[in-house]
């Protein structure tokens, strides 16, 4: 764990300090995670405006689901989504073999080497969007705050096996950016109330591919919606974890390097 | 004329063959665009209960809007900005400073090439789909017009994505600069939102701005109907308007082509 933890400390000051180096480029990109994680709630505030809504979401409620949303991303971005983008470039350019000689498991250093300080203004967005939702809604109890943070585990936990899948994919699928736009388009789906979709879907979002867990479950929980038999979800959660670790495991035996 | 028509024709030929050893990018977006346009469907099929319009628009309008848009992304794609960024960081742009051809003139024509291998694998399969699976009417009021104003659109999306590549040659890093900017052209040219949905100041503001001829014009030109900031145009005066801003984006870029040249330094040159 303390070694763990050391690798995490020296990357952190490593890419800062690349980071330093451009740093209007730094601030250019924080500034536009920032702007760019808060389109989808301005589009809603301005269809509310325009008069239309969410059966049974106030504009706040429906905010709240797109504000934990970004949060979960704030959060699944900077420590671990970034293997994505890691794989993708190293598995393509060949250069993935330098982490498969590291001394630490593979996995482990593609989460490290993905490490991007810029994803952080996500955490920035999703906490402005999250104080003001909350400003519209009946603060709620310590026993949803308990849930809620329980179910936000599972939310994270939820985006970190997407990006196993998506990571171990590109042992396969070299070097294809579209990817992004595949987890853009399939998380599409959390970024609103789950009730506007038909039962069907919601089930497929609540059991098969459970991106309905990442936003639209927590902030249920927080808005009094959701009962303690919704805490299961933390048990699938762990289910996809542990499928998506075999699941790219396997992918990675795949990996030929530049020698075939 | 002829022998300029032969150089971009192999160089658009080229391009199309080099993407074609791609074609599972390509290919993605049979996913992704359909799923993204069942997203849009199910936003606004709820939005819609009890409403007859929204802002002026039906539910069809609605699912025509984004329909439309999407096909327009497709067929006017574009990532000269990038590409001409990476050129010039990395030192490459020499060999294209040493051509006896226009940088830009290599691009569109790569742009050309790239777009038309798009057609077979990414547009003509997503119309498809968007008709015969979500029913949606993708028929154009005035087809001449709306063909004219998707041409215009695509010389549009290349010149203000070219403008954006340029600032490499001031700047040390402008991926930042790029992405911002593109976020911005994307909001503000409807991609999302049609601009109507704006307040009032602000559809005033994207008037005036080029964004609105990538997508957002000829959209409503597809569908049959302009308006935007209370200003309401025919479709042969919204076209003329979008060709009016083409003609200003062309000589704008060109200006800044010349003073990029002349600020680019590399090995040799």
């Amino acid at each position: 764990m303390k070694g763990i933890l050391a690798c995490w400390s020296s990357m952190m000051r490593v890419k800062l300090a690349e980071m330093m180096a451009y740093r209007s480029h730094f601030i250019l990109s924080v500034l536009l995670l920032i702007v760019g994680d808060l389109v989808v709630p301005l589009v809603t505030l301005l269809v509310y405006r325009s008069g239309a809504s969410f059966p049974g979401w106030t504009l706040h409620e429906a905010l709240l689901v797109q504000a934990v949303f970004v949060l979960a991303k704030g959060i699944a971005f900077p420590f671990f989504f970034g293997m994505v983008g890691t794989t993708l470039s190293q598995v393509r350019e060949g250069t993935f073999d330098l982490l498969l000689l590291r001394p630490r498991p593979v996995m482990f250093m593609s989460m490290l080497s993905g490490f991007d300080p810029d994803d952080f203004g996500r955490l920035v967005s999703g906490s402005v969007l999250f104080a003001f939702a909350m400003q519209g809604i009946v603060i709620p109890g310590g026993a949803a705050w308990v849930q809620f943070s329980l179910l936000f585990i599972a939310s994270i936990a939820i985006l970190f096996s997407m990006s196993l899948f998506l990571s171990g994919i590109l042992f396969r699928w070299v070097g294809s950016s579209r990817v992004f736009d595949i987890f853009d388009a399939v998380s599409g789906f959390g970024m609103y109330p789950g009730t506007i979709f038909s039962k069907a879907l919601q089930n497929v979002f609540t059991y098969i591919l459970p991106i309905g867990l990442i936003a639209f479950v927590p902030a249920s929980a927080l808005l009094g919606r959701e009962g303690w038999g919704s805490l299961w979800t933390l048990a699938s959660a762990a289910a996809l974890v542990l499928l998506g670790i075999v699941y790219w495991n396997r992918m990675l035996k795949n990996y030929t390097s530049a020698g075939g | 004329m002829n022998k300029q028509w032969a150089i971009i024709r192999a160089i658009g030929f080229v391009t199309y063959k080099e993407w074609a050893a791609f074609r599972s990018h390509m290919l993605a977006s049979l996913f992704v665009g359909p799923v993204l346009f069942l997203v849009q469907v199910f936003i606004w099929q709820a939005m819609f209960v009890g409403k007859e319009t929204i802002n002026g628009l039906t539910f069809e309008h609605m699912l025509t809007y984004y329909g439309v848009v999407t096909l327009i992304h497709y067929i006017t794609f574009d990532f000269a900005d990038w590409n001409l960024q990476m050129l010039v960081r990395s030192g490459k742009f020499v060999t294209f400073a040493l051509r006896p051809l226009p940088h830009w003139v290599f691009a569109l024509a790569q742009k050309l090439g790239h777009r038309t291998l798009a057609l077979g694998f990414e547009v003509l399969p997503v119309l498809l789909l968007f008709v015969l699976l979500f029913q949606v009417q993708l028929v154009p009021v005035a087809p001449g017009w709306a063909v004219v104003s998707i041409l215009l659109s695509f010389l549009m999306s290349f010149m203000i994505n070219y403008c954006v590549g340029l600032t490499a040659f001031w700047l040390v890093r402008a991926e930042g600069v790029r992405r911002v900017f593109l976020l911005l052209k994307d909001v503000s040219a409807g991609v999302f939102l049609p601009l109507s949905f704006f307040p009032e100041v602000v559809q005033k503001i994207l008037f005036f701005l080029p964004f609105q001829f990538i997508t957002y014009l000829p959209t409503r030109v597809f569908i049959g109907d302009y308006e935007l900031a209370g200003i309401r145009l025919s479709i042969a005066e919204a076209v003329g308007l979008q060709a009016l801003a083409v003609a200003v984006t062309a000589a704008l870029m060109l200006l800044m082509y010349r003073a990029a040249l002349k600020r680019f330094t590399g090995v040799g040159v």
